[in-house]
C-alpha cells in the first residue's frame, strides 16, 4: 500500500509542471492551426508567441494569416517588419506587394512599385506582372502598351494587346448619334446600336400608326386621326429616347464584359503568382 | 367568311390565352421579401404624379391585368416599369421610357436580345437601365 501511494504521488499528474501556454507550445499550436488553415485562431496564437519571442517564420506566417483572411493592411505592416535582416526578406517583400495588390489600393501599389528598392531579382518578373495587372484592373493612367505587356509570355501577349486596345479606344456608340438617327428614321438609332429587330419594330409601329393617322384624316375621321397621331408621337418619341438609352446600355455592356473578361483572365491564372509554402 | 373568322378567333384565343396556367399550380410558399419591382409598385412616399400613377395602375390591375394574367415577358412588368420610370425620372421621360419598352415588348425576337433572365424566368429589364444615367445601369440582379 505504501509503495502504491508513493508511486502514485511520484508519477501522477506529471504534466502539471509543464506550462501549456509556454511560447514553445503556443508556437506548436499556432503552426498546427496554420497548417489546418484556421488562420483567424492562428493569428491569436502567433500574436501571443511573438510577444515573448521573435521568429522569422512565425512572423511570416502571422502576416500571411492576415493576408489569407483578407486583412490586407495588417498583413502589409507585418511583412514590412521582415524587410531588414530576415532570412525571409525576399518572400516578405513579394507578399507585401501581394497585400497591397489584393487590398485593391492600386494607386498605393503603383507608388510603392515605382519607389521600390532592393527588390529580389528572382521575384522581379512576378512583381512586374502584378504591376501590369493593376493597370489592367484599374484602367487609369495607362502607360504604353509595351511596358504593360512586356512581362508576360508571348502566348498571352495577343490577348493582352486586345485588352489594352479595348481599354484605350473602346468601340463605343454615341447616344446623340443614335438619337439623331432615330429622328431621321424611327428605329435607325437602335439598328446603329446593334438592336436590329427592336429598330425594325419601332420603324414599323411608327410607320403604321402614322399611316393610320393620315388615312383617317383623309376620310374625315378626325377623332381616330388624332388618336393615331398621338400614338405615332408616342412611338416616335419612344424610338428617339430608346435609341439614346440603347447606346448607353451598349457602352455599359461593353465595359461590363471587358471588365469581367480581364478580371477572369488574371483570376484564372492566379495573378501569375508563384506558389510559395512557408 | 364570317364563320371562318369566328373559328379562327376562337382557335387563336384558346391557343394563346391563359398562358399562365402554371400560376395556379401548387407551389412552395416563399417567405422571401418582395422584389424591388413589387415593392416599388405601391410607393407610400410617392409624389402627386406618383399617387395618380399608382391609382391608374391599381385600376389597370383590377380591371385588366388580373383577368389577363401574368403574361408580361419582362420583369418588372410593363405597368410596373412605367411607375418606376416616372418615379426615377419625371412624367415626360417616364412616358418615353414606357413607349420604348412597349415597342420592345412587341418584338417577337426579344429572346434573341441579351436580356439577363430574372429568377422568375422573365427578362430582367429594370427602369434604371433607361434613365440615361450610366451609373444606374446594371446587368446583374442584386437581391432580386
Amino acid at each position: 500500500m505504501i509503495l502504491l501511494i508513493s508511486a502514485a504521488e511520484l508519477y501522477s499528474q506529471s504534466g502539471a509542471q509543464d506550462d501549456l501556454f509556454s511560447p514553445n507550445n503556443r508556437l506548436k499550436f499556432a503552426n498546427h492551426l496554420y497548417a489546418e488553415k484556421d488562420y483567424l485562431r492562428a493569428i491569436g496564437e502567433y500574436k501571443e508567441f511573438l510577444k515573448s519571442a521573435d521568429n522569422d517564420t512565425a512572423r511570416f506566417r502571422f502576416a500571411n494569416s492576415f493576408l489569407r483572411i483578407g486583412r490586407f493592411d495588417e498583413a502589409a505592416q507585418n511583412f514590412k517588419i521582415l524587410f531588414i535582416g530576415s532570412k525571409l526578406e525576399e518572400e516578405a517583400k513579394l507578399f507585401y506587394y501581394q497585400s497591397l495588390f489584393f487590398s485593391k489600393d492600386f494607386n498605393a501599389f503603383q507608388t510603392n512599385y515605382d519607389s521600390r528598392f532592393n527588390f529580389p531579382q528572382k521575384y522581379s518578373l512576378t512583381l512586374d506582372r502584378l504591376n501590369s495587372a493593376t493597370y489592367f484592373l484599374s484602367k487609369t493612367n495607362l502607360p504604353s502598351g509595351n511596358v504593360l505587356i512586356k512581362p508576360f509570355d508571348d502566348s498571352l501577349q495577343t490577348k493582352l494587346i486586345y485588352y489594352y486596345l479595348m481599354m484605350k479606344n473602346p468601340p463605343k456608340k454615341n447616344s446623340v448619334t443614335a438619337a439623331l438617327l432615330s429622328v431621321a428614321i424611327p428605329g435607325a438609332g437602335k439598328v446603329y446600336t446593334g438592336e436590329l429587330t427592336d429598330g425594325l419594330i419601332a420603324f414599323g409601329a411608327t410607320l403604321l400608326s402614322g399611316f393610320l393617322a393620315v388615312n383617317n384624316f383623309q376620310h374625315d375621321h378626325n377623332f381616330r386621326g388624332w388618336l393615331f397621331t398621338g400614338l405615332t408621337a408616342f412611338f416616335y418619341g419612344g424610338s428617339i429616347y430608346g435609341s439614346a438609352a440603347s447606346a448607353q446600355i451598349y457602352n455599359a455592356r461593353l465595359q461590363f464584359n471587358l471588365d469581367s473578361e480581364i478580371k477572369l483572365f488574371f483570376e484564372e491564372r492566379n495573378y501569375f503568382l508563384p506558389k510559395i509554402d512557408l | 367568311m364570317r364563320k371562318i373568322l369566328y373559328i379562327l378567333f376562337v382557335v387563336v384565343s384558346t391557343a394563346y390565352s391563359q398562358t399562365d396556367w402554371q400560376k395556379w399550380e401548387a407551389k412552395q410558399v416563399s417567405y422571401e421579401l418582395p422584389t424591388k419591382s413589387v415593392a416599388y409598385a405601391q410607393n407610400e412616399n410617392a409624389s402627386l404624379a406618383g399617387t395618380f400613377l399608382n391609382s391608374l395602375k391599381s385600376a389597370y390591375s383590377f380591371l385588366i391585368s388580373d383577368y389577363d394574367g401574368d403574361n408580361c415577358p419582362f420583369s418588372p412588368s410593363c405597368a410596373n416599369f412605367f411607375v418606376e420610370a416616372v418615379e426615377e425620372t419625371n412624367l415626360l421621360s417616364g412616358t418615353l421610357m414606357f413607349a420604348d419598352r412597349f415597342t420592345r415588348d412587341m418584338n417577337v425576337f426579344k429572346g434573341v436580345n441579351h436580356y439577363p433572365l430574372h429568377k422568375s424566368g422573365k427578362y430582367f429589364d429594370p427602369a434604371g437601365n433607361y434613365t440615361l444615367n450610366l451609373q444606374k445601369i446594371k446587368f446583374e440582379m442584386v437581391n432580386n
